[in-house]
Protein backbone atom coordinates (compact mmCIF):
# COMPACT_ATOMS: atom_id res chain seq x y z
CA UNK A 1 0.00 0.00 0.00
CA UNK A 2 1.89 3.04 1.22
CA UNK A 3 5.61 3.04 0.77
CA UNK A 4 7.64 1.62 3.60
CA UNK A 5 10.57 4.00 3.29
CA UNK A 6 9.84 7.65 3.41
CA UNK A 7 12.08 10.07 1.60
CA UNK A 8 14.31 12.06 3.90
CA UNK A 9 15.10 15.14 1.87
CA UNK A 10 17.11 16.82 4.61
CA UNK A 11 19.87 14.26 4.95
CA UNK A 12 22.56 16.36 3.35
CA UNK A 13 21.64 19.67 4.91
CA UNK A 14 21.38 18.03 8.33
CA UNK A 15 24.82 16.49 7.88
CA UNK A 16 26.25 19.84 6.81
CA UNK A 17 24.71 21.52 9.84
CA UNK A 18 26.12 18.87 12.15
CA UNK A 19 29.58 19.41 10.70
CA UNK A 20 29.10 23.15 11.07
CA UNK A 21 28.23 22.80 14.74
CA UNK A 22 31.38 20.80 15.37
CA UNK A 23 33.47 23.15 13.31
CA UNK A 24 32.24 26.12 15.30
CA UNK A 25 32.76 24.30 18.57
CA UNK A 26 36.32 23.29 17.83
CA UNK A 27 37.20 26.69 16.44
CA UNK A 28 35.96 28.23 19.64
CA UNK A 29 37.98 25.74 21.63
CA UNK A 30 41.05 26.31 19.55
CA UNK A 31 41.07 30.09 19.48
CA UNK A 32 39.01 31.21 22.41
CA UNK A 33 40.06 28.70 24.96
CA UNK A 34 43.81 28.41 24.75
CA UNK A 35 44.91 27.07 28.08
CA UNK A 36 47.89 29.31 28.25
CA UNK A 37 49.88 27.85 31.04
CA UNK A 38 52.92 30.08 30.72
CA UNK A 39 54.26 29.75 34.23
CA UNK A 40 54.96 33.16 35.72
CA UNK A 41 58.56 34.20 35.35
CA UNK A 42 60.54 33.22 38.38
CA UNK A 43 60.91 36.28 40.50
CA UNK A 44 63.62 36.86 43.06
CA UNK A 45 62.68 39.42 45.62
CA UNK A 46 65.33 41.01 47.75
CA UNK A 47 64.02 42.54 50.90
CA UNK A 48 66.07 45.44 52.13
CA UNK A 49 65.76 46.37 55.73
CA UNK A 50 67.55 49.62 55.13
CA UNK A 51 69.04 50.93 51.96
CA UNK A 52 72.65 49.95 51.38
CA UNK A 53 75.17 52.39 52.74
CA UNK A 54 77.01 52.67 49.47
CA UNK A 55 74.00 54.46 48.09
CA UNK A 56 75.23 57.67 49.66
CA UNK A 57 77.49 58.77 46.82
CA UNK A 58 74.77 57.94 44.30
CA UNK A 59 72.41 60.81 45.15
CA UNK A 60 75.34 63.19 45.13
CA UNK A 61 76.17 62.03 41.63
CA UNK A 62 72.56 62.23 40.69
CA UNK A 63 72.08 65.84 41.72
CA UNK A 64 74.51 67.39 39.28
CA UNK A 65 73.15 65.20 36.51
CA UNK A 66 69.64 66.31 37.28
CA UNK A 67 70.71 69.92 37.42
CA UNK A 68 72.38 69.60 34.07
CA UNK A 69 69.49 68.03 32.30
CA UNK A 70 66.72 70.54 32.86
CA UNK A 71 68.92 73.56 32.23
CA UNK A 72 71.36 72.66 29.50
CA UNK A 73 71.49 76.10 27.86
CA UNK A 74 73.05 77.69 30.95
CA UNK A 75 75.69 75.04 31.11
CA UNK A 76 76.49 75.42 27.45
CA UNK A 77 76.58 79.12 27.23
CA UNK A 78 78.70 79.91 30.23
CA UNK A 79 81.83 77.99 29.31
CA UNK A 80 81.60 78.89 25.67
CA UNK A 81 82.25 82.63 25.87
CA UNK A 82 84.98 82.08 28.43
CA UNK A 83 86.84 79.80 26.09
CA UNK A 84 86.19 82.10 23.21
CA UNK A 85 87.71 84.95 25.20
CA UNK A 86 90.76 82.91 25.91
CA UNK A 87 91.01 81.90 22.32
CA UNK A 88 90.60 85.35 20.92
CA UNK A 89 93.91 86.83 21.95
CA UNK A 90 95.81 83.84 20.65
CA UNK A 91 94.06 84.03 17.36
CA UNK A 92 94.56 87.76 17.30
CA UNK A 93 98.24 87.25 17.80
CA UNK A 94 98.29 84.77 14.96
CA UNK A 95 96.27 87.14 12.92
CA UNK A 96 98.60 89.96 13.79
CA UNK A 97 101.53 87.94 12.64
CA UNK A 98 99.74 87.19 9.46
CA UNK A 99 98.87 90.81 9.12
CA UNK A 100 102.47 91.78 9.48
CA UNK A 101 103.38 89.32 6.79
CA UNK A 102 100.65 90.61 4.62
CA UNK A 103 101.80 94.12 5.26
CA UNK A 104 105.18 93.18 4.10
CA UNK A 105 103.91 91.63 0.89
CA UNK A 106 101.11 94.02 0.08
CA UNK A 107 100.86 97.68 0.65
CA UNK A 108 98.78 99.03 3.47
CA UNK A 109 95.11 98.22 3.15
CA UNK A 110 92.49 100.85 2.90
CA UNK A 111 90.32 101.46 6.02
CA UNK A 112 87.29 99.99 4.26
CA UNK A 113 89.07 96.77 3.56
CA UNK A 114 90.28 96.65 7.10
CA UNK A 115 86.72 97.01 8.35
CA UNK A 116 85.55 94.18 6.05
CA UNK A 117 88.32 91.95 7.31
CA UNK A 118 87.44 92.73 10.85
CA UNK A 119 83.80 91.86 10.20
CA UNK A 120 84.77 88.53 8.62
CA UNK A 121 87.04 87.81 11.52
CA UNK A 122 84.27 88.55 14.04
CA UNK A 123 81.98 86.20 12.13
CA UNK A 124 84.51 83.42 12.24
CA UNK A 125 84.95 83.95 15.96
CA UNK A 126 81.24 83.69 16.48
CA UNK A 127 81.07 80.44 14.51
CA UNK A 128 83.89 78.98 16.51
CA UNK A 129 82.22 79.86 19.77
CA UNK A 130 79.00 78.24 18.55
CA UNK A 131 80.87 75.09 17.71
CA UNK A 132 82.41 75.05 21.13
CA UNK A 133 79.00 75.50 22.67
CA UNK A 134 77.71 72.48 20.76
CA UNK A 135 80.66 70.40 21.85
CA UNK A 136 80.05 71.44 25.42
CA UNK A 137 76.44 70.37 25.10
CA UNK A 138 77.46 66.99 23.75
CA UNK A 139 79.92 66.55 26.56
CA UNK A 140 77.24 67.44 29.08
CA UNK A 141 74.92 64.83 27.63
CA UNK A 142 77.63 62.20 27.67
CA UNK A 143 78.39 63.11 31.24
CA UNK A 144 74.75 62.80 32.19
CA UNK A 145 74.61 59.36 30.60
CA UNK A 146 77.80 58.27 32.24
CA UNK A 147 76.44 59.55 35.51
CA UNK A 148 73.25 57.53 35.02
CA UNK A 149 75.11 54.31 34.28
CA UNK A 150 77.54 55.11 37.06
CA UNK A 151 74.61 55.51 39.41
CA UNK A 152 73.20 52.19 38.25
CA UNK A 153 76.57 50.48 38.72
CA UNK A 154 76.99 52.02 42.14
CA UNK A 155 73.51 50.99 43.13
CA UNK A 156 74.03 47.40 42.12
CA UNK A 157 77.49 47.17 43.62
CA UNK A 158 75.90 48.41 46.81
CA UNK A 159 73.14 45.84 46.47
CA UNK A 160 75.66 43.07 45.89
CA UNK A 161 77.74 43.92 48.90
CA UNK A 162 74.63 44.43 51.01
CA UNK A 163 73.34 41.02 50.05
CA UNK A 164 76.65 39.43 50.91
CA UNK A 165 76.85 41.37 54.15
CA UNK A 166 73.48 40.06 55.21
CA UNK A 167 74.80 36.55 54.83
CA UNK A 168 77.94 37.09 56.84
CA UNK A 169 77.77 35.26 60.11
CA UNK A 170 80.52 37.07 61.90
CA UNK A 171 82.32 35.19 64.63
CA UNK A 172 81.89 36.65 68.08
CA UNK A 173 84.32 39.14 69.43
CA UNK A 174 85.55 40.48 66.15
CA UNK A 175 86.97 43.93 66.19
CA UNK A 176 84.82 46.29 64.18
CA UNK A 177 87.83 47.94 62.58
CA UNK A 178 89.22 45.03 60.63
CA UNK A 179 88.59 44.86 56.89
CA UNK A 180 88.74 42.02 54.39
CA UNK A 181 88.97 42.62 50.65
CA UNK A 182 87.94 40.15 47.98
CA UNK A 183 88.21 39.96 44.22
CA UNK A 184 85.01 38.47 42.90
CA UNK A 185 84.53 37.35 39.31
CA UNK A 186 80.90 37.20 38.28
CA UNK A 187 79.25 35.19 35.57
CA UNK A 188 76.21 36.44 33.68
CA UNK A 189 73.26 35.53 35.83
CA UNK A 190 74.94 36.53 39.04
CA UNK A 191 76.87 33.38 39.86
CA UNK A 192 80.34 33.68 41.34
CA UNK A 193 83.22 32.00 39.57
CA UNK A 194 84.45 30.04 42.55
CA UNK A 195 87.95 29.36 41.26
CA UNK A 196 88.53 33.06 40.76
CA UNK A 197 87.36 34.10 44.20
CA UNK A 198 90.45 35.43 45.91
CA UNK A 199 91.12 37.34 49.04
CA UNK A 200 93.31 40.30 48.22
CA UNK A 201 93.62 41.52 51.76
CA UNK A 202 93.06 39.52 54.85
CA UNK A 203 91.34 41.10 57.77
CA UNK A 204 93.77 39.44 60.10
CA UNK A 205 90.97 37.35 61.54
CA UNK A 206 90.79 34.01 59.77
CA UNK A 207 87.33 33.24 61.08
CA UNK A 208 86.00 36.51 59.70
CA UNK A 209 87.73 35.95 56.35
CA UNK A 210 86.17 32.54 55.90
CA UNK A 211 82.81 33.84 57.09
CA UNK A 212 82.92 36.47 54.36
CA UNK A 213 83.96 33.90 51.77
CA UNK A 214 81.10 31.63 52.77
CA UNK A 215 78.71 34.55 52.63
CA UNK A 216 79.82 35.42 49.11
CA UNK A 217 79.17 31.88 47.92
CA UNK A 218 75.90 31.70 49.81
CA UNK A 219 74.63 34.95 48.28
CA UNK A 220 74.56 33.54 44.77
CA UNK A 221 72.95 34.62 42.53
CA UNK A 222 74.08 38.14 43.19
CA UNK A 223 71.80 40.92 41.99
CA UNK A 224 72.75 42.29 38.59
CA UNK A 225 71.21 45.17 36.65
CA UNK A 226 68.63 44.09 34.07
CA UNK A 227 70.61 45.87 31.34
CA UNK A 228 72.99 43.21 30.02
CA UNK A 229 75.25 45.86 28.52
CA UNK A 230 76.27 46.88 32.00
CA UNK A 231 77.45 43.41 32.90
CA UNK A 232 81.03 44.10 31.90
CA UNK A 233 81.23 46.58 34.73
CA UNK A 234 80.43 43.75 37.10
CA UNK A 235 82.65 41.05 35.70
CA UNK A 236 85.45 41.78 38.14
CA UNK A 237 84.49 43.31 41.40
CA UNK A 238 86.62 44.39 44.27
CA UNK A 239 84.60 44.25 47.44
CA UNK A 240 85.52 45.34 50.92
CA UNK A 241 83.91 43.98 54.03
CA UNK A 242 84.19 45.22 57.53
CA UNK A 243 82.20 44.08 60.57
CA UNK A 244 81.10 47.61 61.44
CA UNK A 245 79.35 48.14 58.14
CA UNK A 246 76.68 45.59 58.48
CA UNK A 247 74.71 43.83 61.02
CA UNK B 1 57.90 15.47 31.50
CA UNK B 2 58.92 19.09 31.32
CA UNK B 3 57.49 21.45 33.83
CA UNK B 4 56.46 24.02 31.26
CA UNK B 5 53.96 21.88 29.45
CA UNK B 6 52.08 23.38 26.55
CA UNK B 7 48.44 23.08 27.47
CA UNK B 8 46.88 24.52 24.36
CA UNK B 9 44.25 22.52 22.60
CA UNK B 10 45.95 20.51 19.87
CA UNK B 11 48.98 19.19 21.82
CA UNK B 12 46.59 18.24 24.57
CA UNK B 13 45.00 15.74 22.22
CA UNK B 14 48.21 14.75 20.49
CA UNK B 15 49.97 13.89 23.73
CA UNK B 16 47.16 11.74 25.05
CA UNK B 17 47.68 8.01 25.20
CA UNK B 18 46.39 5.81 22.40
CA UNK B 19 43.36 4.50 24.24
CA UNK B 20 42.30 7.98 25.27
CA UNK B 21 42.70 9.10 21.67
CA UNK B 22 40.53 6.20 20.57
CA UNK B 23 37.87 7.18 23.07
CA UNK B 24 38.05 10.76 21.85
CA UNK B 25 37.70 9.65 18.24
CA UNK B 26 34.72 7.46 19.07
CA UNK B 27 33.05 10.25 20.96
CA UNK B 28 33.66 12.66 18.11
CA UNK B 29 32.05 10.23 15.69
CA UNK B 30 29.09 9.67 18.00
CA UNK B 31 28.71 13.38 18.50
CA UNK B 32 28.74 13.99 14.76
CA UNK B 33 26.10 11.32 14.20
CA UNK B 34 23.90 12.52 17.01
CA UNK B 35 24.02 16.08 15.69
CA UNK B 36 23.19 14.79 12.25
CA UNK B 37 20.13 13.00 13.63
CA UNK B 38 19.22 16.03 15.69
CA UNK B 39 19.02 18.19 12.59
CA UNK B 40 17.39 15.42 10.56
CA UNK B 41 14.67 14.96 13.17
CA UNK B 42 14.27 18.68 13.57
CA UNK B 43 13.52 19.09 9.88
CA UNK B 44 11.36 15.95 9.70
CA UNK B 45 9.19 16.86 12.67
CA UNK B 46 8.78 20.43 11.54
CA UNK B 47 7.78 19.18 8.08
CA UNK B 48 5.30 16.70 9.54
CA UNK B 49 3.71 19.42 11.64
CA UNK B 50 3.43 21.84 8.73
CA UNK B 51 1.98 19.18 6.42
CA UNK B 52 -0.54 18.14 9.07
CA UNK B 53 -1.58 21.75 9.54
CA UNK B 54 -2.04 22.20 5.82
CA UNK B 55 -3.98 18.97 5.39
CA UNK B 56 -6.29 19.52 8.36
CA UNK B 57 -7.13 22.94 7.03
CA UNK B 58 -7.89 21.51 3.60
CA UNK B 59 -9.88 18.63 5.10
CA UNK B 60 -12.19 20.79 7.17
CA UNK B 61 -12.51 23.42 4.46
CA UNK B 62 -14.14 21.23 1.80
CA UNK B 63 -16.32 18.29 2.57
CA UNK B 64 -15.66 16.58 -0.75
CA UNK B 65 -13.60 13.56 0.33
CA UNK B 66 -13.32 12.22 -3.16
CA UNK B 67 -11.55 15.33 -4.38
CA UNK B 68 -9.12 15.23 -1.47
CA UNK B 69 -8.31 11.64 -2.29
CA UNK B 70 -7.71 12.49 -5.91
CA UNK B 71 -5.40 15.32 -4.88
CA UNK B 72 -3.46 12.84 -2.81
CA UNK B 73 -3.16 10.43 -5.72
CA UNK B 74 -1.96 13.22 -7.99
CA UNK B 75 1.02 14.11 -5.85
CA UNK B 76 1.58 11.44 -3.26
CA UNK B 77 5.25 12.44 -2.96
CA UNK B 78 4.52 15.65 -1.13
CA UNK B 79 1.85 14.09 1.07
CA UNK B 80 2.31 14.25 4.81
CA UNK B 81 1.60 11.62 7.45
CA UNK B 82 -1.93 12.77 8.11
CA UNK B 83 -2.77 12.76 4.41
CA UNK B 84 -1.44 9.24 4.05
CA UNK B 85 -3.55 8.06 6.98
CA UNK B 86 -6.56 9.68 5.40
CA UNK B 87 -5.84 8.16 2.01
CA UNK B 88 -5.42 4.64 3.44
CA UNK B 89 -8.65 4.90 5.35
CA UNK B 90 -10.64 6.38 2.50
CA UNK B 91 -9.37 3.83 -0.03
CA UNK B 92 -10.37 0.97 2.27
CA UNK B 93 -13.73 2.58 2.96
CA UNK B 94 -14.54 2.97 -0.73
CA UNK B 95 -13.45 -0.59 -1.48
CA UNK B 96 -15.55 -2.08 1.29
CA UNK B 97 -18.56 0.06 0.42
CA UNK B 98 -18.50 -1.22 -3.15
CA UNK B 99 -18.66 -4.80 -1.96
CA UNK B 100 -22.23 -5.95 -1.63
CA UNK B 101 -23.45 -7.48 1.57
CA UNK B 102 -20.85 -5.96 3.87
CA UNK B 103 -22.22 -4.64 7.10
CA UNK B 104 -21.69 -0.99 7.92
CA UNK B 105 -19.90 -1.93 11.17
CA UNK B 106 -17.50 -4.17 9.25
CA UNK B 107 -16.81 -1.34 6.81
CA UNK B 108 -15.93 0.97 9.66
CA UNK B 109 -13.80 -1.69 11.35
CA UNK B 110 -11.84 -2.33 8.18
CA UNK B 111 -11.35 1.38 7.59
CA UNK B 112 -10.09 1.87 11.11
CA UNK B 113 -7.67 -1.03 10.81
CA UNK B 114 -6.26 0.35 7.58
CA UNK B 115 -5.80 3.78 9.14
CA UNK B 116 -4.19 2.31 12.25
CA UNK B 117 -1.69 0.36 10.17
CA UNK B 118 -0.62 3.50 8.32
CA UNK B 119 -0.57 5.42 11.59
CA UNK B 120 1.80 2.86 13.13
CA UNK B 121 4.09 3.12 10.15
CA UNK B 122 4.09 6.89 10.27
CA UNK B 123 4.84 6.94 13.95
CA UNK B 124 7.65 4.47 13.44
CA UNK B 125 9.19 6.74 10.82
CA UNK B 126 8.82 9.78 13.05
CA UNK B 127 10.35 8.04 16.04
CA UNK B 128 13.25 6.52 14.14
CA UNK B 129 16.72 7.51 15.37
CA UNK B 130 15.29 8.78 18.64
CA UNK B 131 16.61 5.69 20.39
CA UNK B 132 20.06 6.52 19.08
CA UNK B 133 19.87 9.95 20.67
CA UNK B 134 18.74 8.38 23.94
CA UNK B 135 21.62 5.93 23.88
CA UNK B 136 24.18 8.63 23.14
CA UNK B 137 22.75 10.76 25.89
CA UNK B 138 23.05 8.07 28.50
CA UNK B 139 26.21 6.25 27.45
CA UNK B 140 28.68 8.79 26.11
CA UNK B 141 29.42 10.37 29.50
CA UNK B 142 30.48 6.95 30.69
CA UNK B 143 32.65 6.42 27.64
CA UNK B 144 34.28 9.80 28.26
CA UNK B 145 34.72 8.95 31.90
CA UNK B 146 36.39 5.71 30.96
CA UNK B 147 38.91 7.61 28.83
CA UNK B 148 39.52 10.03 31.67
CA UNK B 149 40.06 7.31 34.23
CA UNK B 150 42.49 5.59 31.93
CA UNK B 151 44.37 8.83 31.25
CA UNK B 152 44.61 9.68 34.93
CA UNK B 153 45.86 6.19 35.69
CA UNK B 154 48.62 6.75 33.16
CA UNK B 155 49.40 10.17 34.59
CA UNK B 156 49.84 8.74 38.06
CA UNK B 157 51.87 5.80 36.82
CA UNK B 158 54.25 8.29 35.19
CA UNK B 159 54.44 10.01 38.55
CA UNK B 160 55.84 6.90 40.17
CA UNK B 161 59.07 7.25 38.21
CA UNK B 162 59.66 10.80 39.37
CA UNK B 163 61.44 11.26 42.64
CA UNK B 164 59.99 14.56 43.67
CA UNK B 165 56.35 14.71 42.69
CA UNK B 166 54.85 18.08 42.01
CA UNK B 167 51.50 19.10 40.67
CA UNK B 168 53.22 20.10 37.44
CA UNK B 169 53.99 16.45 36.74
CA UNK B 170 50.41 15.24 36.96
CA UNK B 171 48.52 18.28 35.75
CA UNK B 172 49.12 17.85 32.00
CA UNK B 173 48.13 14.20 32.11
CA UNK B 174 44.97 14.94 34.00
CA UNK B 175 44.13 17.80 31.65
CA UNK B 176 44.57 15.47 28.68
CA UNK B 177 42.39 12.87 30.30
CA UNK B 178 39.68 15.34 31.17
CA UNK B 179 39.33 16.29 27.52
CA UNK B 180 37.72 12.88 27.06
CA UNK B 181 35.07 13.64 29.69
CA UNK B 182 34.48 17.02 28.13
CA UNK B 183 33.89 15.40 24.77
CA UNK B 184 31.56 12.82 26.27
CA UNK B 185 29.51 15.57 27.85
CA UNK B 186 29.61 17.55 24.64
CA UNK B 187 28.08 14.58 22.83
CA UNK B 188 25.61 13.73 25.59
CA UNK B 189 24.04 17.05 26.53
CA UNK B 190 22.59 17.98 23.14
CA UNK B 191 21.51 14.39 22.58
CA UNK B 192 19.54 14.31 25.84
CA UNK B 193 17.96 17.69 25.20
CA UNK B 194 17.05 16.73 21.65
CA UNK B 195 15.68 13.37 22.73
CA UNK B 196 13.37 14.90 25.31
CA UNK B 197 12.22 17.55 22.90
CA UNK B 198 11.56 15.19 20.01
CA UNK B 199 9.89 12.56 22.18
CA UNK B 200 7.49 15.23 23.34
CA UNK B 201 6.93 16.43 19.77
CA UNK B 202 6.18 12.94 18.46
CA UNK B 203 3.76 12.27 21.31
CA UNK B 204 1.88 15.43 20.42
CA UNK B 205 1.84 14.49 16.75
CA UNK B 206 0.60 10.99 17.53
CA UNK B 207 -2.27 12.26 19.67
CA UNK B 208 -3.13 14.64 16.87
CA UNK B 209 -3.18 11.78 14.37
CA UNK B 210 -5.34 9.68 16.67
CA UNK B 211 -7.90 12.38 17.19
CA UNK B 212 -8.02 12.96 13.44
CA UNK B 213 -8.62 9.24 12.92
CA UNK B 214 -11.58 9.33 15.32
CA UNK B 215 -13.03 12.41 13.69
CA UNK B 216 -12.54 11.02 10.23
CA UNK B 217 -14.28 7.76 11.25
CA UNK B 218 -17.28 9.79 12.35
CA UNK B 219 -17.32 11.64 9.06
CA UNK B 220 -17.18 8.37 7.16
CA UNK B 221 -19.91 6.83 9.27
CA UNK B 222 -22.23 9.67 8.32
CA UNK B 223 -21.56 8.98 4.63
CA UNK B 224 -24.48 7.46 2.85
Amino acid sequence: MSTLTYPEPYKISAGALALLVHGVFFTLLYFGFSWQMQPPQGMVVDIWENLPQHEEPAPAAAEPARAEQPAPPRVEVKPAPARAEIDVPVKKKVKKKKKEEKDEVIAKLTPKQLAAQKAAYAKRLQQESEQQAREAERQAQAQAQAAATGRMVDEYVAKISAKIRRNIVAPPGVSSKIRAEFDVTLLPGGLVLESELTMTRSSGNNAYDSAVERAILKSQPLPLPPDAALFNRFRDLHLKFSPDQGN
Amino acid sequence: MEVTHDLSFVPLIQNASFLVQMVMGLLLLVSLMSWWYIFLKMFAIRQARNQSDAFEEAFWANPDLNRLYKEYLNDSDTAGSLERIFAAGYAEFVKLKKKPGVDNTDVMDGTRRAMRATYQREMDALESHLSFLATVGSVSPYVGLFGTVWGIMNAFRGLANVGQATLAHVAPGIAEALVATAMGLFAAIPAVVAYNRYAHDTVRLSSRFESFMEEFSNVLQRQP
